[in-house]
């Protein structure tokens, strides 16, 4: 009898008009969302590969390593293409020195702010939108649809037990919709492939659970509707129940959540470090000048004692100074950081009452694009410098650029032809994604709070439909 | 319950498969639909249930398939108590709506495919669908066609045919020729004999005084949830059944006899 059931739903659905048309728009999304994304990838490749050539060729013919101006940038990834998250907004760009803060510069919407103004059209974005509607516009009516049309009265008048009935019912039209949408969904990785993508096998991976991650997503808002179907007595009521829940979920509560979290946490900002930077700039200065004031050569002493004595002051001041501007600047910066996790804690946490929003730090999870990224790659970048400074170490005997002043002394006279560098001896900077466990243990939370989503909203699918006044 | 059922079926005849006994119900906002109904259908039997609208024949029909609760009584279906035993008892019950309505995106053959299963019946050919629809009046061409193009007469006729392909010894019919043409509901009474040739206990409700008389074996008047008449057809003979349906209308004081 179950497999009545669900053999039932399976044709109802697939053979009507509705589902026709519908899948037909879904799977053409889905299919593009692949191809936008595969797009992407190969736009950003030849761009990281050009930026690499040019800035190797900025070298050439450079023959002190002091003048060398060393970037490295952030690499595409195949799966990132396909969920962009944050990844288009953050810079792809980092000038390395021996020394300093790192800062990361050139974001793909900077360079070219039309993608900004819509976005990309990328897998995230998709299955938000599109699993949510095609699950709602096809179980929306599937209790009191029946109702409506008088079958679940016929239906209930043989000796079918309600349970089973519901079970048919959610299992039935999962299937007769789910099933569908795989075709799509093969397609676009099969799409992969043959546009040249590189996955590895990590990246199979990652795509895999982001696909399951979409299904979970996908059988919230089917079980959400079999209940909200359950609950009224109109399939009009219904739908615009639903709606009004869609719209809340994809849009209003993920970004009142940030708007809440923004009002609620005070970050220290980006302009006011720099004012309070500045002003101890001008006050170290203030200082320092005194200090000069006060300089007074003894008299007897020869001037290049003097100009000796004075090059010295000039240097502790000038450490002095950087230190006390470090210190400010790390607290600042540590400051700021902490407000932004705490800031970004509460924004998650009230946005994750969406299951849209789940979905989406999931996914951005799983592809290595969630707001992560850019402390992942600080990261990368800062273990890189490492390794690059102790390689300018070794080069110039020592002299680091980046901190402050620096002085270079050269004897005249020296008549050898400088020789020039070779760009290829600079390290190599490689940034590795994380890893699928990494980012399964990162999207742990959102995909427990998908499965809940899912069993919550189910059993009260259930328990709603055994009440229900079958007549 | 053999006490309820000797009680109403005391005329010796074969056991009852439907019997109402003391069946009332009020309904959450106080109506009290049906009071203290006791009716018996045997296997081979038409009962045909007369009354205007609001009389208590959806209602009665709605007990014996536990739809609804019964406030006091018992609807019984073949020795089954329907309240406590509902799953058992809808399997000895073929029913036909009162507008009935099927999948509108299934044609004939695949509603009556779908509903025999739930019926229970696994087995049926398609070549015995197509015989049950046309023992119903459908004709061959309207086999394979969507409901949704389909008028309400016909729409009857299928739900017809699914009560018969159920073949459940007790079949509820809810005022079934409402939407029939004259010539349809000539078929159809001629159907409801092979019915009940075949042994099935038939409770139906209808407007149609002229065709109550012309099937029937027993016929119940109600009125404002009372049976306020019964009598076999034979008891009948001679008598005016308008006649007497508009005076127990009117008055609606008369008790069951
Ligand atoms: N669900 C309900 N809630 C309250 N009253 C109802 C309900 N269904 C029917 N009734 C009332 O019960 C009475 C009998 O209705 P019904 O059995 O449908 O009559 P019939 O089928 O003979 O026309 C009517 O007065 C009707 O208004
Ligand atoms: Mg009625």
């Amino acid at each position: 009898m179950f497999k009545t059931l669900i053999e039932k739903e399976l044709k109802e659905i697939i053979g009507s008009t509705r589902f026709a048309v519908t899948f037909g728009v879904c799977a053409c999304l889905i299919v593009l969302a692949f191809y936008v994304g595969a797009r992407n990838y190969q736009i950003s490749q030849t761009r990281y590969e050009a930026a690499i050539a040019e800035n190797f060729r900025q070298m050439e013919g450079i023959t002190e390593w002091l003048n060398v101006n060393h970037h490295i940038y952030l690499p595409p990834n195949p799966v990132s293409s396909l969920v962009t998250g944050i990844s288009n907004d953050i810079g792809r760009n980092i000038q390395v020195q021996g020394l300093g803060e790192l800062r990361a510069e050139d974001s793909r919407f900077n360079n070219d702010p039309l993608f900004a103004v819509f976005r990309f059209l990328d897998l995230d974005f998709i299955f938000q939108i599109i699993l949510s509607l095609f699950a709602i516009l096809f179980a929306y009516n599937a209790i009191c649809g029946e109702k409506e049309q008088g079958t679940l009265r016929l239906t209930f008048a043989n000796g079918i037990p309600k349970d089973k009935y519901i079970l048919g019912k959610i299992s039935g039209s999962f299937l007769a919709l789910a099933l569908p949408l795989l075709i799509p969904i093969l397609i676009g990785c099969l799409l992969l492939p043959i546009m040249g993508i590189p996955m590895s096998s990590q990246d199979w991976g990652k795509l895999a659970l982001v696909i399951l991650a979409g299904y979970l997503y996908f059988g919230i808002f089917l079980s959400l509707s079999v209940w909200v179907s359950g609950l009224t007595h109109r399939s009009s009521n219904a739908f615009l129940l639903l709606l009004v829940i869609w719209i809340f979920s994809v849009l209003i509560l993920p970004r009142s959540a940030v708007l809440i979290a923004g009002r609620a946490v005070d970050v220290i900002s980006v302009d006011e470090i720099s004012a309070q930077k500045s002003v101890l700039n001008a006050q170290i200065w203030r200082e320092d000048r005194d200090k000069m004031n006060e300089f007074k050569p003894s008299e007897d002493t020869e001037i290049d004692q003097i100009m000796q004595d004075f090059q010295k002051m000039m240097q502790d001041l000038s450490a002095e100074r950087d230190q006390r501007m470090r210190e400010l600047g790390g607290r600042l910066a540590e400051q700021r950081r902490n407000e932004q996790s705490v800031q970004e804690r509460l924004a998650f946490s009230l946005a994750r009452l969406s299951p849209s929003a789940a979905f989406s730090l999931a996914v951005m999870n799983l592809a290595g694009t969630s707001i992560d990224l850019k402390q992942h790659f600080l990261d990368a970048a800062s273990a890189y410098q490492q390794s690059y400074a102790s390689f300018m170490r070794e080069k110039t005997g020592g002299t680091l650029k980046g901190g402050g002043m620096v002085m270079v002394f050269r004897r005249d006279g020296d008549d050898v032809t400088p020789k020039e560098i070779d760009p290829q001896e600079i390290p190599v900077f490689q940034y590795q994604p994380p890893s699928v466990a990494t980012v399964f243990n990162a999207s742990f939370l959102d995909f427990g709070l998908l499965a809940l989503f899912n069993i919550l909203f189910f059993a009260g699918a259930y328990t709603t439909f055994l009440r229900y006044d079958v007549r | 319950m053999n006490e309820t059922l000797s009680q109403i079926d005391g005329s010796g005849r074969q056991e009852s498969m439907l019997v109402a006994a003391h069946l009332s119900k009020r309904y959450e906002d106080g109506v009290l639909a049906l009071d203290d109904l006791s009716l018996a259908v045997a296997p081979g039997e038409i009962y045909a249930m007369l009354g205007g609208n609001g009389a208590g024949k959806t209602t009665t029909i709605n007990l014996f398939l536990n739809f609804i609760d019964p406030t006091s009584g018992q609807a019984i279906v073949d020795g089954i108590v329907t309240h406590e035993e509902p799953l058992t008892a809808r399997q000895k019950i073929a029913y036909v709506s009162e507008n009935v309505m099927l999948y509108t995106n299934f044609t004939a053959l695949q509603n009556l495919d779908y509903f025999a299963r739930l019926g229970g019946q696994n087995d049926y050919s398609k070549e015995e669908y197509r015989t049950a629809l046309l023992r119903v009046g459908l004709q061959e061409e309207a086999h394979g066609k969507r409901l949704r193009d389909f008028s309400k007469g016909m729409r009857q006729k299928c739900g017809i045919a699914i009560a018969i392909l159920k073949d459940a010894p007790a079949i509820l019919l809810d005022e079934p020729t409402s939407g029939l043409d004259p010539k349809a509901g000539l078929e159809f009474i001629s159907l409801l004999d092979d019915l009940r040739s075949e042994g099935k206990a038939i409770l139906m409700s209808t407007h149609d005084i002229f065709r109550a008389k012309q099937i029937a074996n027993t016929i119940g008047i109600m009125n404002e949830g009372k049976l306020v008449m019964q009598k076999t057809t034979e008891e009948l003979r001679g008598e005016n059944l308008e006649e007497l349906y508009v005076n127990y209308m009117v008055s609606g004081m008369a008790v069951a006899s």
